[in-house]
């Protein structure tokens, strides 16, 4: 019994190590991880990156590519899981960047690119890319944001055209409160979801931005007045009840697909996923979001990037699958599995500019406001965001505000 | 007091008791005391966004912590969490247990019943909670309005308090069923002579309950109890899929507001130290678990 017993012993302490070993990293020196953003969530993001990958070693059979797909929740934290337990990923395909590029962790896009793929970037891209001045990361594509209204809500309340004031707008919501019952007049979601971008558009038509000439200015006037604003909005019965507690997917654009909401603010990829989700019946259009009196209408502009990690030294390796990436027939497959946004690249940026459901969005984006991405604690700042302002509704919206701008002072890169 | 019986046997060297508890050793050292170890040093440490470690920063990670302004409200709210979703498991399991210790008929399946909600991953239930209460397509406001009990739909999950209510409800809910069978457990130590002496000697009901059951019942209880404490204070589950402790930190208990920290905001050093702050809470409550065992074991000799 009691050799029995030392043998089990040992036997465990033997699978322990083994265990332990078999789990280690192991990294070919030809091998690249790729770990990119799921775009479209029903798999098209995934069968891309995996035939692109197959495709390429095809064509380059000394270099591996491992293609990992995370949703867009998780994206984030798994990049900093796998850097702080030494398992860097080559190439990263989130919206995030400058953070990485200050603790040194990236190539400069000129150590890995070669010129001709840079110099087909949209250069108004590419400088939203930069960290000091040097670009860390290219744009793999963008997205502008647009009102989108219920058309047949809109008659019914008897409103020809779309507000383009606050003033109007209000006037357009008392209407459709008092004509068609049972539809919220503007669907606005600040929870955690997407926050960050409906409070930029709203901080936006008050002349208000998150960052300005180098400074964080979150608790702006004119982001305190909108934030009051998007109080009066909810504590009239504008919006749905509890816009705090109402993520953008499954709340928001549920309600506008439902036909239960007359605005919302909408992405470039909205119609497809409105005919995706049941929303195919809904009559609306597209125009641009109403602002305050004496300001500019806006819009936002958000784009993602591809960043490239100097942990593994494979910049040989990543500079030829991206340029394999980019090659226009491949771009535009990704364009297609990603879902209709706007290219990042002149060429394939040029044939979207005719195309009937792009064009006007990149007509909007002279227009653009920007996350300040550049900022190495946007990453932070954007979370605290997300996490805090729907407390703009439920409680003092200077308070929040001031609460984020001191965590925006806070924040180490 | 009872003479300790393992002081008969003779003792044997350490070693020769190695291979028996050498391998739980191994997984201890490397499953608890080394992350244990690293969140304890990482919380002096300086961590950038990026997950790089940058370094030693001394207790500046907790003086940032003790600034936040959310720590005192969270705090707060997880004294209530435990305590509140602790005490009412164990006042409905009580009664509960009492009635599945008699005999009736389909007594097994109203246990399996009562076994559901602790055998169905706590996520599960959890999301499954947060649909019921959706104010848009949840189950509940559809049938208090087929039932006229309310006009329009009503967002149960709508203000923080009555969303925290809400949280409290599906913990108890979880805790349930363990804490049942832990006292059923216990009622069935229970001698029954004990209880028909009593019986004839006149005792009612009542007073049976209270002056022999419930002083019988009380080392399960305890365990029950204390265990309930460890769990409650540690669940992550059930906030996190029905609110994610939002809006902002109004529906936070220390564990979630310790994930938030490090994984929406990024400062793992923070993090750790609020981690390291919830160690602690569970030390004392495992203290409070290991001397209610051996106040039981010392009783059962």
């Amino acid at each position: 019994m009691k050799k029995i017993g030392k043998k089990i012993g040992l036997l465990s302490s033997v699978v322990l190590a083994a265990t332990a070993v078999l789990a280690a990293p192991s990294h070919a020196a030809s091998s690249i991880t790729l770990v990119a953003a799921d775009y479209d969530g029903h798999g098209a993001t995934q069968a891309f990156w995996n035939d692109l990958a197959k495709t390429f070693q095809a064509a380059n059979a000394d270099i591996k590519v491992n293609v990992q797909i995370v949703n867009w929740n998780d994206i984030n934290q798994k990049v900093a899981t796998l850097v702080s337990t030494g398992q860097v990923p080559d190439i990263v395909n989130d919206n995030l960047y400058s953070g990485r590029a200050a603790a040194g962790l990236l190539y400069k896009v000129s150590d890995v690119l070669p010129a001709s793929v840079v110099d087909n970037i949209i250069p108004a891209f590419l400088n939203n890319s930069t960290y000091n001045g040097v670009p860390y990361a290219v744009p793999d594509l963008a997205s502008a944001r647009a009102l989108f209204y219920n058309k047949d809500i809109l008659t019914k309340a008897g409103i020809a055209n779309p507000p383009t004031t606050w003033a109007e707008l209000i006037a357009a919501e008392k209407a459709i409160k008092a004509k068609v019952p049972g539809v919220y007049p503007y669907a606005i979601p600040l929870g955690p979801e997407e926050a960050q971008a409906e409070f930029a558009i709203w901080a936006g038509g008050n002349g208000g931005q998150y960052y300005t000439n180098g400074k964080w200015t979150v608790n702006s006037t004119a982001n305190i007045k909108a934030a009051a604003f998007l109080k009066s909005q909810a504590a009239s019965g504008y919006t749905e009840p509890h816009p705090e507690q109402c993520d953008r997917t499954k709340c928001a654009q549920a309600l506008f697909a439902a036909g239960k909401a007359a605005f919302i603010d909408g992405a470039i990829f909205f119609p497809a996923w409105l005919k995706a989700n049941g929303g195919s019946g809904i009559n609306y259009g597209v125009g641009a979001f109403p602002h305050n009196e004496g300001k500019n209408a806006i819009t936002l502009g958000v784009q993602d990037y591809f960043s490239f990690f100097n942990g593994n030294k494979n910049a040989t390796s990543i500079g030829k699958f991206m340029s394999y990436f980019f090659q226009p027939g491949n771009y535009a497959n990704f364009l297609k599995a990603t879902g209709g946004f706007i290219p990042a690249t002149k060429d394939a940026g040029a044939a979207a500019a005719k195309d009937p459901v792009l064009g006007p969005f990149i007509k909007l984006l002279p227009n653009a406001v920007f996350y300040p991405g550049t900022v190495a604690t946007w990453g932070t700042v954007q979370g605290a965001i997300q996490q805090k302002i729907g407390g703009i509704i439920t409680g003092s919206p200077s308070g929040v505000l001031s609460d984020i701008q001191a965590t925006a002072l806070k924040a180490k890169a | 007091m009872a003479i300790n019986t393992l002081n008969h046997v003779k003792k044997k060297p350490f070693y020769q008791s190695l291979p028996w508890i050498g391998p739980a050793i191994v997984v201890i050292a490397l499953f608890v005391l080394w992350p244990a170890i690293e969140m304890f040093t990482t919380s002096f440490r300086y961590v950038n966004q990026a997950g790089q470690i940058r370094g030693w920063t001394g207790i500046s990670n907790y003086q940032t912590l003790f600034t936040n302004s959310d720590l005192p409200g969270v705090l707060l709210r997880t004294g209530v969490w435990v305590i509140g979703v602790v005490l009412i498991s164990v006042l409905i399991s009580l009664p509960l247990a009492q009635m599945l210790h008699q005999k009736f008929v389909g007594r097994r399946i109203v246990r399996y019943c009562l076994i559901v909600p602790w055998a169905a991953s706590v996520v599960m239930t959890a999301i499954s909670w947060r649909w019921m209460l959706d104010s848009y397509y949840g189950i509940f406001n559809r049938i208090a309005q087929d039932l006229g009990f309310i006009n329009q739909p009503y967002a149960w999950l709508g203000s923080p308090n009555i969303a925290f209510g809400w949280l409290m409800l599906v913990a108890v809910f979880v805790s349930v069923p363990f804490t049942t069978y832990v006292i059923i457990a216990g009622l069935s130590t229970i001698p029954e002579e004990i209880l028909e002496a009593a019986k004839v000697d006149g005792a009612n009901d009542w007073k049976r309950y209270w002056e022999i059951i419930f002083p019988l019942l009380r080392p399960a209880l305890l365990i029950g109890i204390v265990i309930n404490l460890i769990n409650v204070f540690n669940s992550f589950p059930v906030i996190w899929a029905i609110t994610q402790g939002g809006p902002g930190s109004s529906t936070d208990t220390t564990t979630t507001m310790a994930y938030k920290i490090a994984f929406k905001t990024s400062d793992i050093g923070q993090s750790a130290s609020l981690a390291t702050l919830n160690f602690l809470i569970i030390l004392v409550f495992i203290g409070l678990f290991l001397r209610v065992n051996s106040r039981n074991a010392q009783k059962n000799k």
